[in-house]
């Protein structure tokens, strides 16, 4: 339980420097930041203590301040669409709402580099990119909502991975305001790389703010490209699905984005078809899997890498094209163009009865036609709806699966979601017996820590003393990576 | 849970919005892009009106200060599919059953009522001729603009017929004043019963949508028509780089977004497209009653729509709206000394007029009557 008059001088301490508008203990701020895209009993609420918006870094470095003298906790919110509850406030504290820093503070075209603050959308920071024949790959499915810092903080998934990595492999610099209250810069300016002292960046992705608030980065950039170009093709085997694709990037062929669905998910996207054209798209009934893959770059070098991938997909893998464009084409608008129709944008509607949910394990690729019999197995006996598997592949040019087991939920009761976590900690058991890890993309959250000790052994340890290090008062989202809401040992 | 009537057909739009958390609707709201504060978004105030339902939040000033701070744009809606704006209207009723209403808005709604007008009009504008034209209360506040308007329809054939009218009180039903706008509802009937059976051009996209969607009637927005008629026409064109502002109305809500840019086209337009354009436009700052309740907000809106325009080169906005282009201008004017130019917002209706050749009738229109 909070002090209610440390909470009340906090406020009056933040609001002289940040102005009433922009901290505040209001019931009715404090509801907006009530909750993320986590699955939890749908009259579950989380409320702050209070809300601040800082604009700067030195905003940030005051909000720390006072949180350290009251003993409140910190709280980084950025674009709220997390799947694992990183930013909700189940302690209360001090919820920094980050996209109050929303500026871009240097595009460097000559070194192919971007210094923003972290509470740009990916999207705004791709717009303004754009006039500089820029962009930057790293695009989660969130981005209209999702910021930098977000990205940094919960390690997300990019459509572009398998070409470009996720935002470690784009991130050269960061300003960090630690639990000390001290704002660091950690990396390499714009440098891609530094092998002097210890990569301390690093320790920030994937952090979910429990070391300090991210407030700036910096990034590297790519060159738009001219074209691109996506496809599908059916396997009959998940195995078929994944030894085509590390054959194709074998092949020296650069694919842009890879990901392979099975059966279930195949069939997400023939009923959006269906639904949108009225009729059954023509796809083979022994299709088990699919993998869509976008080539990008020049005209004639996109056109050549389709006519080499159909070579080896189609001739040494069986794979079948899919003849459906439009289908491909709705993927692609779920996934990159985020085009939906006015007015019936697909979310809302396809949640309506039960929640999205997914288990984001990884395997390594020889495990995955295993850990996907393990997923039908494991939520049938917690009573998920299953929606199905999606691959993602996160690091350049290698089958590197990131895996999304996802499920429809009964967020209805307290039981009904427990069951959710219950299927969470089963599937994140077996995907450490099978060589992997229990978060590919969500992070810990509300719902793994400690029980993450499982995977991590003594390295445990290490990363509690490594927080200690950098918030040595435990002010910083506490509740998160060390303990957990819903699953225990 | 509470028993709040209004919201409860409601619930289940509520809660799947709170469970979905997509985010789409938030970055390019006009009023989150002013206050960066997520209760400002339509999640944000999705999870006010649940916090109203499970009793976490009592109704109260602020509650209505927040809700009372949305234009209804309608952004959030074309990026969704709930019934977001609905949803806010039955949040201002219940906190308008439990007390809270602005003043304004219910000063706003009494004159509605009493006078049938929205402003004070100088005169009641009246034009014999054969077509319905349903003018609104900011035109009918606007005989210059009307004059244009109605020397354009003469030009493409169409004799516009001006009668007495009374507003179509879109802004009692928007802020939540649902008794109220059912009254209204009446009593408009009964004045513009004569024209009813037929079909009725109109000028105002606030008054097309809600006499469309509220009222059930076939009207057409006069620009939809006068495209139809153009082509063939003799037109002056002009050459001159401009950008166009979707009104929310006319643009998101009623589909008009092609016809504006096929006129300006015609008349010789280089038109440059702002970023937030056509169905997914953005809020000049003048909608949802915000002018008479937080008008620092609605300058701040507007101050960023013209930075839109700025953004992509170009210094002139043209526009369809008797509520977008002055508010436009208003921020124009507050932003010039930042931006270091002057954008000026024009009305479609005076290109149109200057650019097409005048009517061998006598340009004096004696069917007019001013009283």
């Amino acid at each position: 339980m909070t002090d209610c008059s440390a909470l009340q001088e906090a406020l009056v301490e933040l609001q002289a420097f940040l102005g009433e508008g922009r901290a505040t203990d209001s019931a009715i701020h404090r509801m907006a930041y009530s909750r993320d895209w986590s699955p939890r009993p749908k009259e579950m609420i989380d409320l702050p203590d209070i809300v601040a918006v800082p604009q700067s870094t030195d905003d940030v470095v005051r909000i720390v301040e006072v949180a350290l003298r009251h003993h409140l906790p910190v709280v980084p919110f950025a674009g709220g669409t997390g799947m694992g509850g990183s930013v909700v406030a189940w302690k209360g504290g001090i919820l920094v709402e980050t996209k109050g820093m929303n500026r871009v503070l240097e595009v460097d075209p000559a070194n192919m580099s971007v210094t923003a603050q972290a509470g740009i959308t990916l999207w705004e920071l791709n717009e303004k990119l754009a006039p500089y024949g820029l962009w930057l790959p790293h695009q989660p499915e969130s981005k209209r909502a999702c910021t930098i810092g977000a990205s940094i903080g919960c390690d997300n998934d990019s459509t572009f991975g398998v070409r470009y990595g996720k935002i470690m492999d784009c991130l050269t610099d960061v300003v960090v305001v630690t639990g000390r209250g001290e704002a660091i810069r950690f990396g390499h300016r714009k440098a891609s790389f530094s092998s002097t002292g210890y990569n301390l960046m690093d320790l920030f992705v994937a952090a979910e703010g429990t070391l300090g608030v991210v407030t700036e980065a910096t990034l590297r950039v790519v060159t738009l490209p001219k074209t691109r170009l996506v496809r599908g093709w059916v396997f009959r085997t998940l195995v078929d699905a994944a030894r085509a694709l590390e054959r194709t990037l074998a092949s020296g062929l650069s694919v842009e984005s890879a990901h392979i669905n099975c059966r279930r998910r195949l069939h997400f996207y023939t009923h959006s078809f269906r639904q949108k054209y009225g009729r059954d798209p023509d796809v083979p009934e022994w299709a088990e899997s699919i993998l869509f893959l976008s080539f990008a770059g020049d005209e004639e070098v996109v056109d050549f890498s389709l006519g080499k991938a159909r070579q080896i997909l189609e001739g040494e893998f069986g794979g079948e094209l899919v003849r459906e464009q439009e289908m491909v084409e709705g993927y692609w608008d779920s996934k990159h163009r985020l085009d939906f129709v006015p007015f019936k944008q697909k979310w809302p509607d396809s949640q309506r009865q039960k929640k999205f949910g997914a288990a984001d394990v990884g395997v390594p690729m020889g495990h995955l036609e295993e850990m996907y019999r393990a997923f039908l197995e494991i939520a049938a006996k917690y009573g998920q709806d299953i929606l199905g598997m999606t691959v993602y592949n996160e690091t350049p040019n290698k089958v590197s699966p990131s895996i999304s087991f996802a499920v429809f939920t009964d967020d209805s009761t307290q039981e009904a979601v427990a069951d959710f976590y219950r299927y969470v900690r089963e599937m994140s058991l077996k995907a450490v017996e099978l060589e992997g890890t229990m978060s590919t993309y969500i992070g810990d959250g509300d719902r793994l820590g400690g029980f993450s000790e499982r995977e991590h052994g003594r390295s445990y340890q290490y990363m509690k003393e490594l927080k200690a290090l950098f918030d040595p008062d435990n002010i910083m989202n506490p509740g998160k990576k060390f303990e957990s809401r819903w699953i225990k040992d | 849970m509470e028993n709040h009537e209004a919201l409860q057909p409601f619930v289940d739009d509520i809660y799947t919005c709170n469970r979905t958390r997509c985010g789409f609707c938030r970055e390019e709201c006009p009023v989150y892009r002013v206050k960066r504060l997520e209760t400002y978004s339509s999640r944000g105030r999705m999870l006010a009106a649940r916090g109203l339902l499970e009793g976490v939040l009592e109704p109260s000033g602020e509650l209505q200060e927040v809700m009372d701070d949305c234009l209804m744009c309608g952004y959030c809606q074309a990026r969704c599919a709930l019934h977001n704006l609905d949803i806010f209207s039955a949040v201002r009723e219940e906190l308008r059953a439990a007390g809270y209403v602005s003043p304004k808005h219910e000063k706003t709604a009494a004159k509605i009522l009493e006078e049938g007008t929205l402003f004070d009009r100088p005169a009641p504008i009246h034009r014999q001729g054969t077509t319905p034209l349903y003018l609104g209360c900011a035109y009918q506040n606007k005989p210059h603009e009307v004059d244009k308007i109605v020397s354009v329809l003469g030009k493409v054939g169409i004799d516009a017929l001006i009668s007495d009218e009374v507003c179509c009180s879109y802004i009692v039903g928007a802020v939540g004043l649902e008794k109220e706008f059912g009254q209204a509802q009446e009593r408009f009937r009964q004045i513009y019963g004569p024209h009813l059976a037929g079909s009725i051009l109109t000028v105002c996209p606030t008054c097309t949508a809600t006499l469309r969607d509220e009222y059930g009637l076939p009207v057409q927005h006069a620009l939809v028509a006068v495209a139809q008629r153009l082509e063939g026409m003799n037109l002056v064109r002009v050459s001159r780089k401009v950008t166009y502002h979707d009104p929310c109305h006319l643009g998101r809500m009623l589909g008009v977004t092609e016809e504006p840019r096929r006129i300006l086209r015609a008349l010789g337009m280089e038109l440059v497209e702002m970023e937030h354009h056509g169905t997914f436009s953005t809020c000049c700052g003048g909608g949802g009653g915000v002018l008479d309740v937080d008008r620092t907000l609605a300058v701040e809106v507007s101050k960023n729509r013209v930075r839109d325009a700025v953004a992509v080169g170009v210094d002139t906005i043209v526009t369809a709206c008797p509520t977008c282009q002055p508010t436009l201008l208003r921020g124009s004017g507050r932003v010039a000394n930042e931006l270091g130019v002057f954008v000026d917002v024009l009305d479609l209706w005076q290109l149109l007029d200057e650019a097409l050749a005048p009517c061998q009738n006598d340009p004096s229109d004696r069917n007019f009557r001013r009283r």
